[in-house]
């Protein structure tokens, strides 16, 4: 099924972007790096706008009903699922506020974003973890032909969400890149890159 | 009638008396993308190397854009249009990135200007010295660089090896862009075979040397389970493959 391809490849985007938040909170709790807080802002900005505005809703509103009426059997993990969906929203928010404390009041904010940091990043994990090892499995298993055409159909249409409608999340995917710490990323150490 | 790049039939090479390929045959199309799986030490590398004629070949044929490739040198192969990135990268450490892209050009598709658009990133970088280049831009300098000697058919040697998932990710999207554009046909040995058989139109699969699949890549997606038997993948993700959360933290 093509959807669990792209699927899987929209996880991998944006576990490689998580991977780089908690990497380069370290690296700042370490003293390694200088605060960028044009990064922090880069790396909140992906999280908010491409999995919430375009990969979470796909899911809930294709997916879901589709193996909802395909297996009942599983709508304790659906039900888990959108769950976690609807409480991301309130962790981005906690999550873009924090940084624009630390931003405003200088030092003594970092504690306090990075142990909001800490707390998205479980949930996260998670999240991904329970769809790919629960979910997914199933939609090859479970699913009649003509929902899994349906199914690849509504995410064949949006075929590279994470390029944004004229390119602009590969934009900013490729300036986290180029300014996440090495070896992360292409970037120097404290905010060099 | 697709109009055929690369035939290779029924090739024997290996290592001096060491046999590696035992009777290998596949054919790639210009402008396609073909990944060469199997675990380590099956012949995915020997085989790009038997391509670019570095190894001994003790029977069987390979033409490309129809011409005999088994009596062609090494130089002359890649004059005729077959780059390669090897492993090592072997950039030039002490010449700046540009130089070590000037070096190598032949004034053919791929100008500074695109390679530059392909790869911001060197841009930025066309100053610093090629052995001042963390493991990621090297990487990208390694294909850049093969570019510039304007191949139509690229061997990348598992490029993605040892680098981070950032920058990975990066560099599947550069891939895909590389491939998109039409005018390129690549051959991509990856260890994450999951990730680019979406990115491919072919796969062919080696073990112990031998052929064991050649055909299009959607038929392996599509079948997990003789994937899976091949290369050993294992993990709690589905189609085999580990899950994206365990990749990236480095627990796969």
């Amino acid at each position: 099924m093509k959807a669990i391809d792209i699927i899987r490849d929209e996880h991998r985007a944006l576990a490689a972007v998580l991977r780089a938040m908690e990497f380069t909170v370290a690296g700042v709790r370490a003293g390694r790096f200088a605060p960028d807080f044009r990064l922090f802002a880069m790396l909140v900005d992906y999280i908010v706008r491409v999995p919430e505005e375009s990969h979470h809703p796909k899911e809930d509103e294709v997916l879901f009903p589709l193996v909802r009426a395909a297996c009942p059997e599983v709508e304790p993990i659906l039900d888990e699922l959108e769950a976690q969906h609807q409480a991301g929203e309130a962790h981005i928010q906690e999550l873009g506020m924090a940084l624009i404390h630390w931003q405003a009041v200088g030092d003594p904010g970092f504690e306090r974003f990075a142990e909001v940091v800490g707390r998205y990043l479980s949930f996260e994990w998670a999240h991904i973890e329970l769809e790919e090892s629960r979910l997914l499995p199933l939609l090859e298993a479970r699913l009649a032909p003509a929902a899994r055409a349906a199914v690849d159909a509504a995410f064949a249409a949006n075929a590279d969400p994470w390029r944004g409608r004229d390119g602009e999340f590969d934009t900013l995917f490729s300036a986290i890149v180029a300014a996440t710490p090495a070896p992360m990323g292409l970037g120097g150490p404290a905010g060099r890159g | 009638m697709p109009d055929m790049l690369l035939e290779v039939e029924g090739l024997i090479a290996g290592h001096g008396d060491a046999v590696v390929l035992e009777d290998v045959s596949f054919t790639l199309a210009r402008g396609q993308a073909m990944a060469l799986l199997g675990r380590n030490g099956m012949g995915k590398t020997t085989l790009l190397a038997t391509l670019m004629g570095l190894t001994r070949v003790h029977g069987g044929a390979m033409r490309f854009a129809g011409r005999d490739l088994s009596a062609m040198p090494t130089h002359r192969r890649a004059l005729a249009g077959l780059g390669w990135v090897p492993q090592e990268r072997e950039i030039f450490p002490s010449l700046t990135v540009e130089e070590n892209l000037t070096a190598v050009a032949v004034g053919g598709r791929w100008t500074l200007d695109r390679v530059w658009t392909m790869f911001p990133r060197l841009k930025e970088r066309r100053a610093n010295m090629g052995g001042q280049l963390s493991g990621g831009e090297q990487q990208m300098l390694a294909i850049a660089r093969a570019l510039m000697l304007d191949p139509v058919l690229l061997l990348l040697d598992e490029p993605m090896e040892g680098l981070a998932p950032l920058i990975v990710q990066e560099l599947f999207r550069i891939i895909r862009r590389m491939t998109e554009t039409g005018d390129l046909a690549v051959i991509l040995v990856e260890q994450h075979a999951h990730q680019i058989l979406p990115l491919t139109d072919r796969a062919l699969v080696l073990e112990r040397g031998r052929a064991v699949y050649s055909g299009d890549s959607r038929t392996l997606i599509d079948d997990p389970q003789r994937l899976d038997g091949w290369l050993g993948v294992t993990g709690g993700g589905p189609r085999g493959g580990t899950t994206a959360a365990r990749v990236a933290r480095g627990e796969a």
